[in-house]
């Protein structure tokens, strides 16, 4: 499903250069549960973007799901990212002026792999699924961190991609939020879905298929 | 609709107050865009159908006399469609105790029959009985006088006459009689008999039967004419052509409106510039919703769409908003130019086309202004986007300005740290400094350019060293007149003149004077003037040259002049400023024709106050009377002078109205920059305040940062005052009126902004301050 290939990423800063990243070589393979974990700045986002396209590499190459995504261009790597990936943030970044339901419908809108009519039915049908039906027309400044999170898991799936990508999920949730957190994506890989998460959680070997541990730029422990 | 057309409508509405001020500001650009423009279309329409529904003459003859042989032999060719016999004759008014006015009379022979150039009555009588005289609508002013008044009226050869004014007519082909300081006057020809005149008719007004708007037709048809007329054995004494189908002032309406327009569109541009400042911050303030947008999906395009729709938003909003107002003020505006005109608006109906180029250039406008904050912030990297930077990851401190502005100052004082927030959003900044420093420049390039004028004027009457012209109907014995003036007290000096015309490929006045004349001291730009014992010596003003390529300094020229030719030798140019074409000639050339004679009379006096000029002009009247003179027409040269200042006036009015939008667009701008400013800093002042700021230095720091950007901007619009002010200003001039302008700086334009513009920041900049200063603690650390 995913294919790293000596995937480096060096950025340049005002103090010199920085490598986040040092030859990755990494294979996830489909429908898998995947805990990518490491310290802050250990290079864990780094590595979900690479595997997003919300980053390319510096050296090296990248496919997903049989797509060599480090060589498209920024458009099609949105469209490519639309109808195949889902995100999820830390900090949830759902858009403050659209409703729940509009949220989750946005990336409907973007791919238009749906008929215009069957996106709002869509959406409420995925808000439903992860408990957060009842606040569908409701704006994210009015919910609460754990149905916000709950929202963009849901935005997440909305063009059912085979992959979702999570940085740091839970880290602005607290404990038992996240644990219901954790179990929603463990339903998703159990039926199929690739997920990939960074996190620095401690608990996170309860539901994941495989821990990926990230030093440094390096992969210590895969 | 989809999610992203809400996100779009949404945003725009929680942005609202700073919405509300750039949409107000672009509806000030197109509402002045649609009011001139609503004018132009309905002036142009307005001016041209109310003088064609006067089926006005395609050419007017002069000729000796006119009889009915005449007028049946020149309709026989089948090109003429009409020959209307009428008559112009030169005379004096006067109304009351009040003094002699220039009138012009117009003799029509059948007033219920009048076909060609019509009148149309406004109110008293009509037609006009014997014994009484109609009066042009705006010339009551000129007057004095109203409806029933009695009047004396006194023509070149004529008596003097009494008459009742028994009505008013509007003739819309006259230039405005408030301008000419001239009174036109409508008689008939038993009328111009009991005024002592020979009941005869010296005019025709011609009307071609086919392609009435083909000039170059016209004039075929009239040559044909002017043949007919001379093979009948009379003569032609002159033939005017006017532009078929224009009404005499819409060249200078469509020039003023045509500057009015560029302006319009000027100010929509400057008005397209907060749309970038809104939505540069916009976008900055959301570029990490662009990162989670893209991160989700959202191709460059489909992004850039919602901000591009927000623009879209704009420009709807600002044309609901600025076509009624545009409506409002192009109807101020044509009552204004109609009467400025002396003509009748019969509908203010705004054509179609009007209304979608206003629609269209409303809502373009944003759109081009939003496509590089919109494009810029849509395309940056997803990474870039989703980081803590975005759009805004310069900060203050890394460029070497920065460092030098550190040094201003040296210790912390609130005015440093205002003049350096000032300059923490560069391109804000200089955006808004662009808007308002153009205000400035405008105020004072329309303060200068009215200096200016004032000057070139100055210049140009203070060559005349005379306060009184006296104009004779024919030539004088200069002995008798002389007599005459001798016996007039006030007078210091006194030149007989004379005025004819002359021409070379066009006619222009000839200035007969003597060489060494006292009256008149023109400014030489080139060669040198009349000296005494010139013969063929000619000095042609810049005019004149300008417009006969022959006229050059050293060039010999054959010129007509009273009916013959003559070999003449430029020696001269003589610069006249607002002048028609003239040239000088030594007066011993028309003693020659008309020995001892002269028809124009100049005078100095000891007083040239109005009063003063009065008394010598009734005194002098009457003393030219006893002489068996009779002047046709007198001005003063304060009236001459009067007369400049109204041309003049409307040109003033027309840049302090410009200079006033486009400044009230600038404290506009100021405004959402100062906004937007408050809104990025919140989190800071929020620290400032947990620092022990308290509300009101917060509020004095924002104020003092908006009038920073004033002063800022009134130093620009000062630096480039002068330069500007003297290109346009002379340009504008030119255009206008053919002239160039004796430049001067207005020292006073300077003071005035500044107060201005420190009072328009500082007001610009209360709301946001006070809005900042009322904010908590909590609030504003809250702020991300």
């Amino acid at each position: 499903m995913i294919s790293l290939h000596q995937v480096s990423k060096t950025y340049e800063t005002p103090a010199g250069k920085f490598a986040a990243l040092k030859s990755i070589n990494l294979n996830i393979e489909a429908g898998q549960f995947v805990g990518i974990v490491g310290k802050s700045g250990s290079g864990k986002s780094t590595l979900l973007n690479m595997v997003a396209g919300i980053d390319r590499p510096s050296s090296g190459s990248v496919a997903v799901a049989g797509t060599e995504i480090h060589g498209l261009s920024e458009n099609k790597l949105a469209l490519w990212r639309g109808r195949n990936v889902g995100f999820v943030f830390q900090f949830f970044q759902l858009l403050p002026t659209l409703t729940a339901a509009e949220n989750v419908m946005l990336p409907m809108d973007f791919a238009k792999v749906l008929p215009f009519r069957e996106r709002r039915k869509r959406a409420v049908d995925l808000l439903e699924r992860v408990a957060v039906g009842a606040q569908a027309d409701k704006l994210p400044a009015t919910l609460s961190g754990g149905e916000q999170q709950r929202v963009a898991i849901a935005r997440a799936l909305a063009n059912q991609p085979s992959l979702v990508l999570a940085d740091e999920p839970t880290g602005n949730l607290d404990s038992v939020t996240a644990r219901a957190i954790l179990d929603l994506f463990r339903d998703m890989a159990d039926q199929g879905t690739t997920v990939v998460i960074a996190t620095h959680e401690a608990d996170i070997a309860r539901v994941i298929d495989r821990r990926i541990e990230i030093s440094d730029g390096t992969l210590v422990n895969q | 609709m989809n999610t992203l057309w809400r996100k779009a409508i949404r945003d725009f509405w929680h942005e609202r107050a700073r919405t509300a001020l750039v949409v107000l500001a672009i509806a000030l650009g197109i509402s002045a865009f649609a009011a001139v423009l609503s004018s132009y279309a309905i002036l142009t329409r307005e001016l041209d159908l109310g003088y064609l529904a006067t089926n006005p003459a395609s050419a007017v003859i002069r000729v000796d006399t006119v009889d009915d042989d005449l007028v049946r032999a020149i309709l026989q060719n089948p090109e003429v469609s009409d020959a209307e016999p009428r008559r112009t004759i030169s005379g004096q008014i006067k109304a009351g105790p009040v003094q002699w006015r220039n009138l012009i009379l117009f003799v029509v022979h059948d007033y219920g029959n009048i076909r060609v150039s019509r009148l149309v009555p406004e109110s008293g009588a009509w037609p006009p009985a014997n014994g009484e005289i109609l009066i042009e609508r705006d010339a009551f002013q000129v007057a004095k006088a109203k409806i029933g008044d009695a009047v004396k009226v006194k023509t070149a050869n004529g008596v003097e006459q009494p008459l009742v004014i028994s009505g008013s007519v509007h003739d819309v082909g006259q230039a405005q009689a408030r301008m000419e300081n001239i009174v036109y006057g409508y008689i008939n020809l038993a009328t111009l008999v009991q005024l002592g005149e020979d009941p005869k008719l010296n005019q025709l007004n011609i009307l071609v039967a086919q392609n009435r708007f083909d000039e170059e037709h016209i004039k075929r048809v009239i040559a044909n004419v002017e043949n007919v007329i001379k093979s009948r054995g009379h003569q032609v004494l002159r033939t005017e052509v006017p532009r078929p189908g224009k009404h005499p002032h819409s060249d200078l309406m469509g020039i003023l409106l045509l500057a009015m327009s560029s302006f319009g569109l000027f100010v929509l541009v400057l008005s397209g510039i907060l749309v970038i400042n809104l939505l540069t911050a916009m976008m900055a303030s959301q570029v990490r919703q662009i990162g989670v947008m893209k991160a989700i999906g959202g191709t460059r395009w489909q992004i850039a769409r919602i901000y591009f729709g927000q623009a879209l938003f704009l420009g709807i909003a600002a044309v609901i908003v600025s076509v009624p107002l545009g409506i409002i003020g192009s109807r101020a505006l044509c009552r204004y130019m109609a009467y400025f005109l002396n003509f009748d608006i019969n509908s203010f109906a705004v054509p179609l086309w009007v209304y979608v180029l206003v629609a269209l250039v409303g809502i373009a406008a944003p759109l081009i202004a939003a496509a590089i904050p919109v494009l810029r912030g849509a395309g940056v990297p997803v990474r870039v986007a989703l980081s803590n930077f975005g759009l805004s990851r310069t900060t203050f401190g890394a460029s070497a300005f920065d460092r030098a502005l550190t040094r201003i100052g040296g210790t912390f004082s609130l005015i440093v740290l205002a003049l350096r927030n000032s300059f923490r959003r560069r391109v804000r900044l200089a955006l808004t400094l662009l808007t308002l420093s153009a205000g400035g420049l405008f105020f004072m390039l329309a303060l200068n350019v009215r200096a200016s004028m004032i000057n070139t004027l100055d210049h140009m009457f203070a060559e005349r060293k005379f306060d009184l012209s006296v104009s004779f109907a024919n030539p004088y014995e200069l002995e008798k007149i002389e007599r005459a003036v001798s016996n007039t007290p006030g007078i210091t000096r006194a030149e007989g003149w004379f005025i004819t015309e002359g021409s070379l490929t066009n006619r222009f006045s000839v200035v007969s004077l003597p060489a060494d004349t006292q009256l008149l001291d023109p400014e030489i730009i080139e060669g040198r003037n009349l000296a005494p014992g010139d013969t063929d010596a000619i000095v042609v003003n810049n005019a004149l040259a300008g417009r006969e390529p022959k006229m050059r300094v050293g060039e010999t020229v054959v010129l007509r002049i009273a009916d013959a030719e003559s070999t003449w030798h430029v020696v001269g140019i003589a610069r006249e400023a607002f002048s028609p074409a003239v040239a000088y000639i030594p007066l011993s050339f028309m003693q020659q024709l008309y020995p001892g004679r002269v028809n124009s009379l100049r005078l100095a006096l000891m007083n040239n106050d109005w009063d003063a000029i009065s008394v010598v002009r009734t005194d002098l009247d009457r003393n030219l009377e006893q002489v068996g003179v009779r002047a046709r027409s007198s001005a003063s040269t304060s009236e001459s002078r009067f007369a400049f200042d109204e041309h003049m006036l409307m040109i003033y009015v027309f840049l302090i109205v410009m200079s006033a939008i486009i400044g009230g667009v600038g404290g506009l701008g100021l405004m959402t920059t100062m906004s937007l400013n408050v809104f990025e800093r919140r989190r800071e002042m929020g620290i400032m305040r947990s620092l022990g700021a308290t509300p009101r230095v917060v509020w004095l720091m924002i104020v003092a940062e908006g009038v920073a950007i004033g002063v800022l901007s009134w130093t620009i619009a000062a630096l480039l005052a002068w330069p500007i002010s003297k290109v346009l200003g002379n340009l504008l001039v030119r255009v206008i009126f053919r002239s160039g302008l004796d430049f001067t700086f207005e020292p006073l334009a300077l003071l005035i902004w500044m107060l201005v513009s420190i009072g328009l920041s500082g007001l610009a900049s209360f709301l946001p301050a006070w809005r900042a200063s009322r904010a908590t603690v909590r609030e504003a650390l809250a702020y991300e």
